[in-house]
């Protein structure tokens, strides 16, 4: 409700064409977003560049270890290798990026010297998008069917047993459940080879629309998919079962009972499309989450999405990457935001954008 | 008070969860002092009798990474000679940091086979994360013990790589995780509360600033911060750690804070108040901040169990300090030392595991049914 207030925003004051732009819907949206994430950029890009020792000093311990260098070789060997000037002040580093930025250009990436950001990114992100994106979809759609099911049956034994159920499954955080199924599923019962399971697909395959590869792909990504749905599940049931049990003491409910329509049109287009709204809100906040904690949930399944790609880049202190990864997250989260707006105002009569009407 | 209990009876949910927050205050509060920390590493000690035959089995992985094994690769590697123990094998922790492979060696076939032919006595089956010392079938040598024992007697929950004691690690390492989770819970509930009260009570540009900085921290990936603040900072103070993920988590609360004052506000009994003309201050405190309490104290709660979750999160993957031997470093070394992959160490991770899932389960439990209690509409019984 709260997000839907600031959408219609103060009526327009004047009819001239410029306000009328700025105050457009589109507009305001686009340029909010924007701000966000500019403002997202340059807090990181500050914060990040604060951390304790930068890509040189990581590779020169580094290479010091590997190679047996003295610390003045390996530096030498480390400057000629990075395309990164530790002695170009921070705030000319930041002009620098931020007008890359625009150009759409993330810049190149400190450690893999030659490797675009833009490319890392390519490389690793879909691999995450696939698996949180399918985690939150099956998960969305079986806890709004579960809660809503027990709604209808609140206070029964069923009702009971499921809220107690989703109630452990939402407090338990998702990497210990995924701790849980590799300990006695993998290794104690034996039921997968946990070795096999790492990376995203099998090596060896060839990218393609193969069946040989997408099995691979379905195998290796079912235990994060996994964890992602049993880690939001059970906060999908309970919000959906309180939604639906004050949507059923609505008058429109009754009314429709009144008039004599059958449960299954009542419970789709009444109850489920009126119980379902708050929750739009809710998904958009949870794709940022769920991204921002596959960074565990990857390092454990030794998956190679953007999580263990930015975890990798912070060891490592790699800058660009970073900044590239924290970037796409928050570009996912305003993204994610703005169209849980749009479907809620497609949803909800009562909250439809101004401009459209 | 009593009506609290009464009610809590009623739902057995919460009566669960109430139990469960007693027994872990029970376990990290007085427990450490039955049960002190077992720092003693006791790798590779063998309590055999004198003269049995001890074989060494280990992985090829393991045999190339050390050369000095792959000579001993199958062979008799020593007769236990005097009784009390003898090391075998070096302790070679802290320099396997691969966990690419797992058991399941070649050697170890043979050598049960040869135990239960009665060519030796026992073998050592050496691997960064397990230490097997089997007794073969009807064996002549049943006391003989070893550092790794399984699930036995002195050792309720086994022993981790390094010989220790679980069960102690259990005991320990739970007080500086649930008192750091508090103290992170305590901060961003005060700030949502303060934030979300004056937003909504003063309005006007203070409440825009206040909820454009919530919207925007919404934004920010929030763990992925936290692992470069932990990189920024040394956290190796746990009210450093608390604060940090307190500022991160406080937006959520706040903007529900601020909505629940504002509808608040415009209830029949605060009209009531304001037409008795009894002041804002008796208003805030008489009217509104009561009606607030049992929603605030739930939120509380469940922002204990997030920061429980961002907390062990950092120290899972070896973001944290590890200084504190807690639940969270024990999931550390079962990840990095290859204990999450082998069925005979499974107890180093599952019992903090398990210790970790049950009190968020009794946390989440016990903030359900006050949450009931509180809001009538709810009520069940």
């Amino acid at each position: 409700m709260q997000t839907s207030k600031t959408l219609t925003g103060p009526p327009p004051l004047e009819s001239g064409w410029l306000s009328r732009v700025v105050s457009s819907y589109a507009v305001r949206t686009l340029l909010q977003a924007l701000l966000t994430i500019w403002a997202v950029v340059t807090f990181t890009f500050f914060l990040i560049r604060l951390m304790p020792g930068n890509p040189i000093d990581v590779y020169v311990g580094f290479l010091m270890n590997q190679s047996n260098l003295t610390y003045g070789e390996a530096l030498q060997q480390a400057a000629s290798q990075f395309s990164f000037d530790p002695n170009a002040s921070v705030f000319q580093q930041y002009l620098g990026y931020l007008g890359d930025l625009v150009r759409g250009d993330l810049g190149t990436s400190i450690t893999s010297t030659g490797t675009q950001v833009v490319d890392q990114i390519a490389r690793f992100l879909p691999w995450t998008l696939f698996c949180v994106g399918l985690g939150l979809l099956i998960s969305f759609v079986l806890g709004m069917t579960i809660g809503m099911l027990i709604a209808y049956y609140r206070n029964s034994v069923l009702d009971t047993a499921v809220s107690f159920f989703a109630s452990v499954l939402g407090a338990v955080p998702d990497y210990i459940w995924g701790l849980l199924i590799l300990v006695v599923f993998g290794v104690q019962l034996g039921w997968f080879n946990i070795g096999e399971l790492r990376g995203t697909y099998d090596p060896g395959l060839t990218p393609g629309f193969t069946p040989a590869f997408i099995w691979s792909v379905v195998r290796h990504a079912f235990l994060p998919v996994l964890v992602y749905v049993i880690g939001t599940l059970g906060s999908w049931i309970l919000n959906m079962r309180s939604s639906t049990t004050s949507v059923l003491g609505e008058d429109y409910v009754n009314v429709a009972r009144a008039r004599g329509l059958t449960p299954g049109r009542i419970a789709t287009t009444y109850v489920g499309r009126n119980a379902a709204l708050p929750l739009f809100t809710l998904l958009a906040v949870n794709i940022g989450l769920v991204i921002g904690g596959s960074v565990i949930i990857e390092e454990l399944f030794v998956y190679k999405g953007i999580g263990s790609f930015l975890f990798f880049s912070i060891s490592q202190r790699d800058y660009t990457s970073m900044q590239g990864v924290f970037l796409v997250i928050a570009v996912s989260v305003v993204v994610a935001n703005i169209l849980a707006d749009l479907l809620y105002s497609s949803l909800d009569p009562r909250v439809r954008i101004e401009g459209e009407r | 008070m009593r009506q609290f209990f009464r009610a809590l009876a009623r739902s057995k949910a919460g009566l669960l969860g109430f139990i469960g927050l007693i027994f872990y205050a029970l376990l990290v509060g007085v427990g450490p002092m039955f049960v002190p920390f077992d720092n003693e590493v006791k790798t590779d000690q063998v309590n055999a009798p004198l003269g049995s035959r001890l074989k060494l089995v280990t992985r090829a992985a393991d045999a190339a990474r050390y050369p000095s094994l792959a000579s001993l690769e199958g062979q008799v590697v020593g007769y236990v000679s005097s009784s009390g123990g003898e090391t075998l094998v070096e302790p070679l922790e802290d320099t396997f940091d691969d966990t690419e492979d797992y058991r399941r060696g070649a050697g170890v076939e043979d050598g049960l086979e040869e135990l239960t032919d009665g060519d030796i006595d026992g073998f050592v089956l050496f691997s960064e994360s397990l230490k097997t010392y089997p007794i073969g079938p009807g064996s002549d040598f049943p006391d003989l013990t070893v550092s790794n024992a399984r699930l036995a007697p002195p050792h309720l929950l086994g022993t981790d790589t390094q010989g220790r004691d679980i069960l102690s690690h259990i005991v320990n390492g739970g007080r500086t995780l649930i008192v750091t989770a508090l103290l992170a819970g305590l901060i961003s509930t005060t700030i949502a509360v303060i934030f979300g009260a004056v937003a909504a009570l003063v309005g006007g540009p203070v409440d825009r600033t206040l909820s454009a900085l919530a919207n925007f921290i919404l934004v920010l990936p929030k763990f992925p911060l936290l692992i470069v603040l932990a990189a920024l900072f040394t956290l190796d103070n746990i009210l450093l750690l608390a604060t940090l993920i307190g500022l991160l988590v406080w937006p959520a609360l706040m903007r529900a804070v601020r909505a629940q004052v504002l509808s608040l506000r415009e209830r029949d009994y605060v009209e009531a108040a304001r037409a008795l003309d009894l002041g804002r201050r008796h208003i805030i405190i008489r009217e509104i901040l009561p009606n607030m309490m049992s929603f605030v104290v739930v939120n509380l709660i469940l922002a204990v169990t997030a920061a429980m979750y961002d907390q062990i999160g950092l120290i899972f993957l070896g973001m944290a300090p590890i200084n504190d031997y807690s639940w969270g470093v024990m999931l550390y070394f079962g990840r990095t030392r290859g204990a999450l992959f082998s069925p005979d160490s499974a107890s180093m991770v599952l019992a903090p595991v398990v210790a970790i899932a049950l009190f968020q389960v009794s946390m989440v439990m016990f903030a359900r049914a006050l949450e009931e209690l509180s809001d009538p509409r709810l009520r069940t019984a």
